[in-house]
């Protein structure tokens, strides 16, 4: 019995890895999804590369201490120095500021990059944690059925009844303004499109005729729902996840935005954003440019997570 | 089961579930006095100790949360929802959100609109035209919509239009509000464009016209790109049917094929996600209106969030479950009409 | 002899699919000659790439698909040169085709009537033809009046457009119903008015029919037609085939992998194997006289119910894997009487009897 077990668990294991073989050969040979997967991957190198890359003093302000002196003294690139102040003076040196500075003297380009590590490590952790706590809530829900199914869906149509935004405003407003409870306030958002995905997935899987083998193998519910059943729904989760990163980015920023920030001094894109919006049309590039970076983040993980749901379709697989 | 005998079971589920999350909010709201003061709404800085404790007992806020909840249903029941916070004038809670709501659904209509007079082509495009070109680009736009920051897109599009527009000596569009003058024509619906063409004045209609298109296309843009996924996903998977190959093979041409044959059967979770997005906006796009100072609900309940007013946050969050949970039955309504094999 | 008109001539077609794995050698030279006014059933197993010829006369294939060489020659034309426009105007009134599983392939969300209609407005000179035609007479026109007009139409230039739309809509519910009746469905009037799902699987398989025949079709390509259903059901359409073969006088291509469909109702029988053509003769030779190994032991592994058999008959071996199909004749890994040459080139069909070509080189 154990021989036959085991046998089975390595042909599977060999059926997934041709099977994910195939799925990347699908993939490269659609254009976008590499560019977003190049961009992607610039942007995780960014981030990890990112203290070595700037000098974090470009990043702080600069000149007279602490506070600095109320005028308008914003500097666009190549020297384009668009108001006076007395801490321009400052920098008639050979700096240069690609993408200018904001009001503090703080080169914009370099707290971009120290940004793009916060905002990735934050959807890293909220996606990675949302993802594995409402998957598991989907799998036991549509395994074990029955009144803990019904519960556990009632819940999740709960949470889901109210637009993310709002939530999110709410959590965050109740548990406070810290990046940790930030993103707990975000995970508890988060989680309740997976309950739903997977126990779709659980549902269908149920069915199969392996499930019943398996089971009739001798094989105990927690390892048929945790060796086989599990890996082989987890493409759609995998593509929602993809999906997710860019989002739970947006979202984050925009609590940023609206005003949930710890500190104005936070390097985090949404933040950055929400500091240059005092300024709007007097230093539009304070937006502009963290905002893009956004959008250029989404983007590539949202090439990515559509890419693979296009290769996941069954019909277009051979 | 019949028709109706399915709906009327669905409306009694809502109630149910319009209790819960009434219960859930309450205690959100009401039942953390560390983070939020339930009185906070109610109190300027300027009050002393007596005043605020007075307005505390007015409101009933020492008593007992269960009690709290009881007075509030007993009153909720005889119609009575609470007076708002100082933001709002200290307003009856009813009476403040009914004058924002019209405002809010001008826009969700515009959005909704836009929305599917772009994203719906560009969709179909997209899988009548697989893995070529026009599906390359539509994928591009679909995909960078929906990677958009809202405030952001919100801003650029002031940016452009607004600031420098008029820099530029083009005539520019206003970049907040929802109109620019005066309230000229009588109040009908609430909502400035079609009061204006109710009460006859294009100057003013133009004018609201001209408020409204850039906070509606703002949100168009994130969600059109979702839309647009969708339909080419489904219409991608129609195509893939046997009775598109019968339809071919009888010779009718490929437009006929696809509009007749293909879209009807695709357009079923376009349907849905449509009705969907249009009761989620109805709740009031937060940021879209926020960065427009559009005089709509999401404004107001962005204010309500950050003051801790729990009176308008109760009204808010029942109106905006109940406006889901009636779409989703809509939705599924409109399944019946839409697929003739689906039956109740 | 008798005078027969070649109506469709497919010569020495070859298509491969481009697959992940490779290019599957679909076909490998086929062909085929279809008379006119006779039945032709097309046999092999699944796989042998009967219904992929079928899709590659009409162009229906999909995009994966590489046509390397041939020819199909439709009243000497040859279809794989024409435009799309014109290949779908072949479809809209020369070549009809019914398919195998009559649930898929109806469009759920329509209606039959709408399914059936838009066949017959893809022919409105046809139908203002019948129109006219009705005026004068009075009386009302039925299908096999319809289909008579098509021998005249093509030599009478177009006098008749000045006939209003709903005329010619309402002509084409008066041929609607009238052709339901033709292949014995009760009730028409309520049959347009119901969607797919809400009749049998025979009923579905007869509006197919139904609206292949509103084409007036030259040529019929009914592909496993009867696989679908179960054997009362696929006698009646047999039956239904037979009768209409005595009042239209199409051509039909008859695919299945039953021989005993074939021998019920085909005139000739063509047997495939592995993308090849390998026998082509009257059913009555095939079944009396096979020569092609392949045919000789399906013809053996047929299970005879006066006869008492102890072991079934069998073909030793599988299936060629088209995308790496052994050299030469792609049966030889599997026939008792194979030689060294078969591995070689592909033996040329021909004719080694009256009317009966084989591709062998046993002869």
């Amino acid at each position: 019995m154990k021989k036959v077990g085991t046998e089975a668990r390595t042909g599977e294991w060999a059926a997934r890895w041709a099977d994910f073989k195939y799925t990347i050969f699908l993939m490269r040979k659609n254009p976008l999804v590499m560019l977003g997967s190049i961009i992607a991957i610039f942007f995780i190198a960014l981030s990890l590369l990112a203290t070595f890359i700037v000098d974090p003093n470009l990043a702080t302000p600069r000149g007279y201490g602490g506070s600095y002196p109320f005028e308008r003294s914003y500097v666009w690139s190549e020297g384009h120095i668009i108001n006076w102040g007395p801490g321009i003076a400052l920098y008639d040196g050979p700096e240069f500021f690609y993408l200018g500075t904001d009001r503090w003297g703080r080169d914009l380009l370099a707290m971009i990059i120290l940004a793009i590590p916060v905002d990735m490590e934050n959807a890293v952790i909220i996606v990675v944690g949302a993802s594995i706590f409402g998957t598991l809530l989907g799998a036991l829900a549509g395994y074990i059925g029955g009144v803990l199914d019904e519960a556990i869906l009632r819940i999740t149509d709960i949470f889901l009844a109210f637009p993310a935004l709002v939530l999110a405003l709410v959590f965050a407003a109740m548990l406070g303004r810290s990046i940790p409870t930030l993103r707990l306030a975000l995970l508890l958002v988060w989680w309740p499109p997976y309950v739903r995905l997977m126990r779709g997935q659980i549902l269908s899987e149920k069915g199969k005729t392996y499930v019943e083998a398996l089971r009739a193998l001798g094989a105990g519910h927690l390892r048929v729902l945790f060796r086989h059943i599990i890996p082989n729904s987890i493409y759609p989760i995998l593509v929602q996840a993809t999906l997710d990163f860019g989002g739970v980015i947006l979202t984050f920023s925009a609590l940023m935005f609206l005003g949930f920030s710890p500190t104005p001094s936070l390097p985090e894109l949404g933040n950055l954003a929400a500091v240059g919006y005092g300024h709007m049309f007097d230093a539009p590039w304070l937006i502009i440019f963290p905002g893009l970076t956004m959008l250029l983040i989404a983007l590539a993980f949202n090439l990515v997570g559509d890419g693979l749901r296009d290769v996941l379709d069954p019909r277009l697989r051979r | 089961m019949r028709l109706y005998e399915y709906v009327i079971r669905r409306l009694i589920l809502m109630i149910f579930v319009l209790f819960g999350v009434s219960i859930i909010v309450f205690y959100l709201a009401r039942g953390f006095p560390a983070a939020f003061d339930p009185v906070a709404p109610y109190v300027t800085p300027k009050m002393t100790a007596e005043q605020i404790a007075e307005v505390r007992r007015f409101h009933g806020f020492d008593q007992p949360l269960y009690l709290q909840y009881f007075f509030w249903l007993r009153n909720v029941l005889n119609g009575d929802w609470g007076l708002a916070g100082i933001y709002a004038q200290g307003q009856p809670v009813y009476k403040v959100f009914f004058n924002s709501f019209p405002y809010t659904v001008e826009l969700a209509v515009t959005a909704v609109i836009l929305t599917v007079t772009i994203g719906l082509p560009l969709g179909i495009i997209s899988a009548v035209k697989n893995n070529k070109i026009p599906d390359h680009i539509s994928r591009i736009i679909a995909l960078t919509g929906y990677a958009t920051p809202s405030y952001w897109f919100g801003f650029m599009l002031q940016l452009v239009f607004f600031y420098y527009f008029s820099l530029w000596g083009l005539p520019n569009l206003p970049s907040s509000g929802a109109s620019g003058m005066a309230r000229v024509v009588p109040r009908v619906t609430g909502m400035p464009v079609l009061d204006g063409l109710i009460g006859g004045n294009l100057a003013y209609t133009l004018d609201a016209l001209s408020h409204l298109i850039l906070p509606a296309f703002s949100l168009a843009f994130i969600s059109l790109g979702f839309l647009a996924r969708i339909v080419r996903a489904s219409m991608l998977e129609v195509l893939r049917q046997d009775y598109i190959i019968l339809a071919r093979s009888k010779g009718l041409k490929e437009r006929v094929v696809i509009y007749r044959h293909a879209l009807k059967n695709a357009l079923i979770p376009a349907v849905t996600l449509t009705g969907l997005f249009f009761a989620y906006l109805l709740g009031g796009a937060l940021i879209t209106e926020f960065v427009f100072t559009w005089p709509g609900v999401g404004q107001l309940s962005l204010q309500a969030v950050m003051q801790g007013d729990s009176n308008f946050l109760l009204l808010y969050t029942l109106i905006l479950a109940a406006i889901i949970v009636a779409a989703n039955l809509v939705v599924d309504v409109a399944y019946v009409f839409l697929d003739p094999r689906i039956k109740y | 002899m008798k005078e027969k008109e070649l109506i469709l001539e497919v010569k020495d077609l070859k298509l491969d699919f481009r697959t992940y794995r490779g290019m599957v050698k679909a076909l490998n030279g086929v062909y085929l000659n279809l008379y006119k006014g006779e039945v032709l059933g097309l046999v092999g197993e699944s796989g042998c790439g009967k219904s992929v010829t079928a899709l590659t006369i009409i162009n229906l294939l999909p995009e994966n698909a590489e046509i390397l060489g041939g020819q199909i020659l439709l009243n000497g034309e040859n279809l794989l040169e024409k435009s799309k426009n014109e290949i779908r105007n072949i479809r809209a009134k020369e070549i009809a085709s019914v398919f195998q599983d009559p649930m898929t392939f109806l469009n759920p969300v329509l209606t039959i009537g709408t399914q059936l209609r838009e066949t017959f407005m893809l022919n409105t000179d046809s139908l203002k033809q019948a129109v006219t035609a009705q005026r004068p007479k009075g009386k009302a026109i039925t299908y096999l009046d319809f289909l008579s007009l098509k021998k005249q139409s093509s030599n009478k230039p177009h006098k008749s457009n000045k006939v209003p739309r709903g005329e010619v809509k309402k002509m084409a519910k008066t041929l609607c119903l009238d052709v339901l009746r033709i292949v014995r469905l009760p009730d028409p009037e309520r049959i347009l008015r119901q969607y797919p799902f809400e009749l049998s699987g025979g009923m579905r398989q007869r509006c197919m029919i139904a609206m292949a025949l509103a084409r007036k079709p030259s040529i019929f390509i009914a592909d496993e037609i009867t696989t679908a259903v179960d054997v009362t059901i696929q006698a009646q359409i047999l039956q239904l085939m037979r009768e209409l073969r005595d009042v239209i006088e199409a051509s039909t291509l008859m695919i299945t992998h039953d021989l005993s469909v074939a021998a019920e109702i085909a005139d000739r029988v063509a047997v495939m194997y592995g993308g090849n053509t390998v026998e082509v003769a009257s059913t009555r030779e095939i079944f009396r006289n096979p020569l092609h190994p392949y045919t000789q032991m399906l013809m053996k592994a047929i299970p005879n119910i006066a006869k008492p058999v102890k072991k079934l008959a069998s073909i030793p071996g599988i299936v060629p894997d088209l995308i790496d199909p052994p050299p030469g004749c792609r049966f030889h890994l599997r026939c008792p009487y194979v030689m060294p040459v078969c591995q070689g080139e592909f033996p040329t069909i021909k004719e080694v009897k009256e009317d009966h070509e084989v591709a062998c080189y046993l002869y």
